[in-house]
């Protein structure tokens, strides 16, 4: 009777595991479906251990630390540097206030917003605004949160910065149009952060676990907000750059974005 | 953009918890969240939870508002429940046969270790979540501001902060403003136009605050501005908060232990 009840338990547990990437999209894109806004960026306060919240602090502070170092310098050169690099925060923060209809998700959900302040002003200051943006955020908003905040700034400052900017400078280095290289820009840097909040996520809760599978179903959890989502970045961003582009052009010039002779 | 009306500075009036100093404030909630984080159970997020709605219903603050700034946590909070108690864990405590169980896509199977894990994890959450929201609303920005100054936060990531504070509101009546009449011109109706219509909007945002930057700037610099902008100066601490900030996080320091 025991090794029958142990065979039947074994079975089942064989199919949870082959199925359980399914399961797990079928189960959010229920509960996405109730909720009216999704917002799948950032971690909650409380979501990560002491141990993994004190580790993103470490790795956050000395990229917001640089970015500073960066404002110093910048603003020492031009002193209206500092009222535009908080402006910008101001306006990342209403970009990722923003709702977005997800259709595939049935619900709105909310962008990240750091490529473009990443192509204008490069990725060490677009770590300190997104630093402050989630710092108000947190405490006003309860999106995201205190001991979450490293793991945030790393997740949407860093690696959404970085990999938005590094993939705008590389399609702009073959010579691939503005529009469509911000368009990549944003759609990656999208993606970059979703990423990054899995490995978080997955690294913070998995306890005993084996940290892959929990990574897996995370990353598949979040594919039908964050997929679409980020096309609509990609679109923001390109819409932006072209709009900069066609009205001012001599601010692509004066950050570096475009060459002088491109804005004639 | 009905978010504006929830922020926090909406609500931050006059009531039990604004006379006290925003350090003292800071200083509790940190420690409190310390103990949420590396408490092993569930019981102490739990009541720190309790305790921080109560502060909240004691300020006045609307259930809808406390409602909304949980949907967030509570939908991260969810999935955690959900993955860990039907992908990790041993003991298996229960099984779903839907009508159909014979279609292997629709069994399923709860864990009690992982259950139990899961609500470890969702209590943080609860108890983390609501004692920043308390924070939140028993604290106005300046307050704050000032507090992260004397924690020794760098002038820099401050002066940033009270700048895209001082424009927050702003931006957000401009996207209002620019949304509500792209809405009524069509500007949503199919994928394609709403899309570019979210470019306009997003760039005609980036080019005001390049415009109110250089505006800013210039009125500062009339003013004097040289680099540097004054921050509010903390007066010395009371000694009584200082009391009654050691108490509760004794006794929280208690229940932790037990």
């Amino acid at each position: 009777m025991k090794s029958e009840v142990r065979s039947q338990k074994s079975e089942v547990k064989k199919l949870v595991t082959r199925y359980s990437l399914l399961i797990t999209l079928m189960l959010v894109t229920c509960h996405l479906s109730l909720v009216t806004d999704a917002f799948a960026m950032h971690i909650s306060e409380g979501i990560l251990p002491l141990s993994w919240a004190a580790l993103w602090f470490a790795v956050a502070i000395p990229f917001v630390w640089y970015g500073m170092k960066r404002l110093r310098e910048l603003s020492k050169i031009d002193l209206s540097y500092k009222p535009l690099v908080g402006l910008m925060a101001a306006i990342v923060f209403v970009i990722s206030l923003m709702p977005i209809p997800v259709p595939t998700a049935g619900t709105c959900s909310h962008p990240g917003g750091t490529a473009i302040p990443a192509i204008l002003l490069g990725p060490a200051v677009t770590v300190l605004i997104t630093g402050v943006a989630l710092l108000i955020q947190a405490l006003f908003f309860a999106h995201g949160g205190l001991t979450t905040w490293g793991a945030d700034v790393v997740s949407m400052g860093i690696m959404g910065a970085f990999a938005g900017v590094g993939i705008f400078r590389l399609m702009r280095k073959f010579n691939v149009g503005l529009a469509v290289s911000a368009f990549f820009a944003g759609m990656i840097s999208d993606w970059a952060i979703y990423a990054t909040t899995s490995v978080e996520l997955a690294a913070g809760i998995r306890g005993d676990e084996p940290f892959w599978p929990l990574f897996t179903k995370i990353l598949i959890a979040f594919v039908p907000t964050q997929l679409p989502l980020g096309i609509v970045e990609g679109a923001m961003t390109a819409g932006m750059v072209k709009l900069l582009f066609k009205r001012r052009a001599d601010l692509l010039v004066k950050f570096g974005v475009i060459k002088a002779e491109e804005a004639i | 953009m009905a978010q504006c009306e929830c922020f926090s500075e909406h609500f931050s009036k006059r009531h039990f918890l604004s006379g006290i100093d925003a350090r003292v404030k800071l200083l509790v909630t940190l420690a409190l969240l310390l103990m949420v984080l590396s408490y092993q159970g569930i019981l102490f997020p739990i009541l720190v939870s309790c305790g921080a709605f109560m502060l909240c219903a004691k300020m006045r603050i609307p259930v809808k508002m406390l409602f909304m700034r949980m949907a967030q946590p509570l939908f991260l909070a969810v999935v955690v429940l959900v993955l860990k108690c039907f992908f990790t864990g041993e003991d298996m405590l229960f099984v779903f046969s839907l009508p159909t169980s014979h279609f292997p896509l629709l069994t399923l199977a709860g864990h009690s270790d992982g259950l139990l894990e899961g609500l470890r994890i969702t209590s943080r959450i609860m108890g983390g979540v609501s004692l920043v929201i308390a924070l939140g609303f028993a604290t106005p920005f300046i307050e704050f501001v000032a507090a992260l100054s004397w924690l020794r936060v760098p002038r820099p990531f401050i002066e940033i902060m009270m700048f895209a504070y001082r424009y927050l509101f702003v931006f957000l009546e401009d996207a209002s403003t620019i949304y509500s009449a792209q809405k009524n011109r069509l500007g949503y109706a199919g994928l394609r136009r709403g899309l570019n219509s979210f470019g306009v909007l997003t760039g005609s945002l980036v080019l005001r605050g390049f415009e109110q930057s250089q505006k800013t700037a210039d009125a500062m610099i009339q003013r004097g501005y040289t680099g540097d902008m004054p921050l509010l100066k903390s007066r010395p601490l009371k000694a009584a908060e200082l009391a009654v900030a050691f108490i509760v996080v004794v006794i929280g320091g208690a229940v932790w232990m037990i």
